[in-house]
């Protein structure tokens, strides 16, 4: 009743498929791998807006942590004017010295919890907000 | 008699859980293919699958994907009449991590999850669907908590609330209202690289209009979207960045073992614009009983004001298997980088999933996380996550 040409041409376009769909895949994995080593050296602008909307809001403005909503230990920083009035009004950051900026501390891990607490930052990102504080931590 | 216990026990359960809990978006892309299923909607009542489901995956909850038991509403206790749909979610958790920190390791348990659903039918073809449950928090016993959300009705949310022209199971498609605009993977674990950093964290729903074709080989989603006016109530207002924009999802299947999707989403406000694309794979392997799942997404952040902009990668890879029925274990590299040009700026994570149902309307997860941040540079960090959960659901 099966048509033999018609039952190898199907098996033939799954397996054809499933092939590509595996190959998809295999592509997709290995570029994981090499997606981003990237340079030595950070050109990045140490401005608060930038680093606002690229590290600080993706972060820290989250759920129950530093939204709007919820403002873990009053501290809002869902927004770049309202972020950095909440970090330099409140003496978070001491600008021109990250040394003594506490929320450089805070990102260390050093005498408290780490922030952020479910996924650290990479320390070119923490590096980046301290070349800002030591410019000045302008609202720029 | 039994029926009549667990939907005792049930209604008790809820009761007492919706006091104080927070809510998340559910769906588990790990059921596509490997239930038997091709659509998420078939087991959903969303086009795009999560949240509230059908009879259908009722049924497979029951028959297909738990030990046994009956995946029915109240346990087949009472069905509500054919317009009408109910559920609830609730989650209580447990964490440890590490994170080399002064203060770490830390522990917690937290009740995660208590959401009620419920969509009704106006006609065969218009639906109201609406959820709302509480937000809280990991640490709730933390006194700094000083937000909106410390009083009590701001602890409640609506995440998703919409209206729905759907004639038939299979076909076009509109709706208007809160929830997420379909893109990607959409995890139960929020905190998976490909929720949180592609627009799709924990309430982080959006305002939309949205429509497509959903048919047995390919489906189509479009969608605008807005964040809720600042002038809403905070039980309607969403998290992180709030942006305005659109998304757009096509999946194709494959002889119903295998799909490729691809995906688009620009979102923009006053200080950025987002452009972000991606592909999105799902192959089932029948010997095996392995379903391999990938998302891979890059994203291009301009600033404004700023003249640099910033391209991010984000991706998950990785194969879940369903070695005897009940059981679902998954194992996933995930990769963030928030600057490609930047050595040293990703995040590298090895998870490691089992779920365990029991009985239908029970799941126990355990989950391992490894985070290696900023692998082969000075100062680079490992994280450690391990979570225990409960999950019961109406």
């Amino acid at each position: 009743m099966h048509n033999p040409r018609l039952m190898t041409h199907v098996r033939a376009r799954f397996w054809a498929q499933r092939s590509a769909m595996g190959c998809a895949l295999l592509a997709l994995a290995s570029g994981f791998g090499g997606v981003g080593c990237g340079d030595t050296t950070d050109d990045r602008p140490a401005q608060w807006s930038f680093i606002s909307a690229t590290i600080i809001e993706p972060n820290c403005a989250t759920v129950s942590c530093h939204s709007a909503v919820a403002q873990r230990s009053g501290v809002d920083l869902h927004t770049r004017d309202i972020g950095y009035h909440n970090l330099v009004d409140r003496h978070f950051v001491f600008p021109g010295d990250s040394n003594s900026s506490s929320v450089m501390f805070l990102m260390h891990a050093q005498g408290s919890i780490r922030m952020p607490p479910d996924v650290p930052l990479p320390e070119s990102d923490i590096a980046l907000i301290g070349r800002w504080i030591d410019s000045g931590a302008t609202n720029q | 008699m039994r029926r009549i216990f667990l939907a005792g026990f049930a209604t008790l359960v809820v009761s007492a859980a919706l006091a104080a809990l927070p809510g998340r978006a559910e769906a588990y892309p790990q059921f596509q293919f490997s239930s038997g299923t091709t659509r998420c909607s078939q087991c959903h009542f969303s086009p795009a699958g999560g949240g509230l489901i059908t009879a259908w995956g009722r049924d497979e909850s029951g028959d297909t994907i738990s030990l046994g038991g009956d995946g029915a509403f109240l346990h087949g206790a009472w069905s509500p009449p054919s317009w009408l749909a109910l559920g609830a979610d609730l989650r209580l958790a447990a964490t440890r991590t590490t994170d080399g920190g002064t203060e770490s390791p830390q522990s917690a348990w937290f009740p995660m999850q208590a959401d009620l659903y419920a969509r009704a039918a106006f006609s065969d073809s218009v639906s109201l669907y609406l959820a709302g449950g509480a937000r809280g928090e990991v640490r709730p016993s933390d006194p700094s908590i000083g937000g909106r959300a410390s009083s009590i009705p701001d602890r409640f949310i609506s995440r998703e609330h919409y209206l729905m022209w759907r004639p038939s199971a299979t076909g076009p498609y509109a709706r208007v209202g809160r929830f997420y605009a379909p893109y990607g993977l959409r995890f139960v674990e929020h905190i998976f690289y490909v929720r949180r950093y592609t627009g799709y964290n924990l309430y982080d729903e959006t305002y939309n209009v949205s429509g497509g074709y959903v048919g047995d080989d390919s489906e189509l989603h479009v969608t605008a979207f807005t964040p809720p006016p600042s002038s809403f109530p905070d039980p309607l207002q969403s998290v992180g960045t709030r942006e305005s924009g659109g998304a757009a999802y096509y999946e194709h299947r494959f002889a119903g073992m295998a799909a490729l999707a691809g995906q688009v989403r620009l979102g923009f406000n006053k200080e950025t614009t987002r452009y972000q694309g991606g592909l999105v794979g799902k192959l089932w392997i029948e010997p095996a009983k392995m379903l391999i799942l990938g998302e891979a997404d890059v994203a291009r952040i301009e600033v404004t004001g700023v003249s640099v902009g910033e391209t991010q990668f984000v991706g998950f890879i990785g194969p879940t298997f369903f070695p005897v029925r009940g059981v679902m274990a998954m194992v996933a590299f995930e990769r963030y980088q928030d600057a490609i040009n930047v050595k040293g700026a990703a995040r590298n994570a090895v998870d490691l999933e089992v779920n365990f149902f029991p009985w239908a309307h029970f799941e126990v997860v355990l989950l391992g996380r490894y985070q290696m941040v900023g692998s082969g540079q000075p100062g680079a960090t490992d994280a450690s996550l391990i979570m225990g959960q409960l999950h019961y659901y109406l």
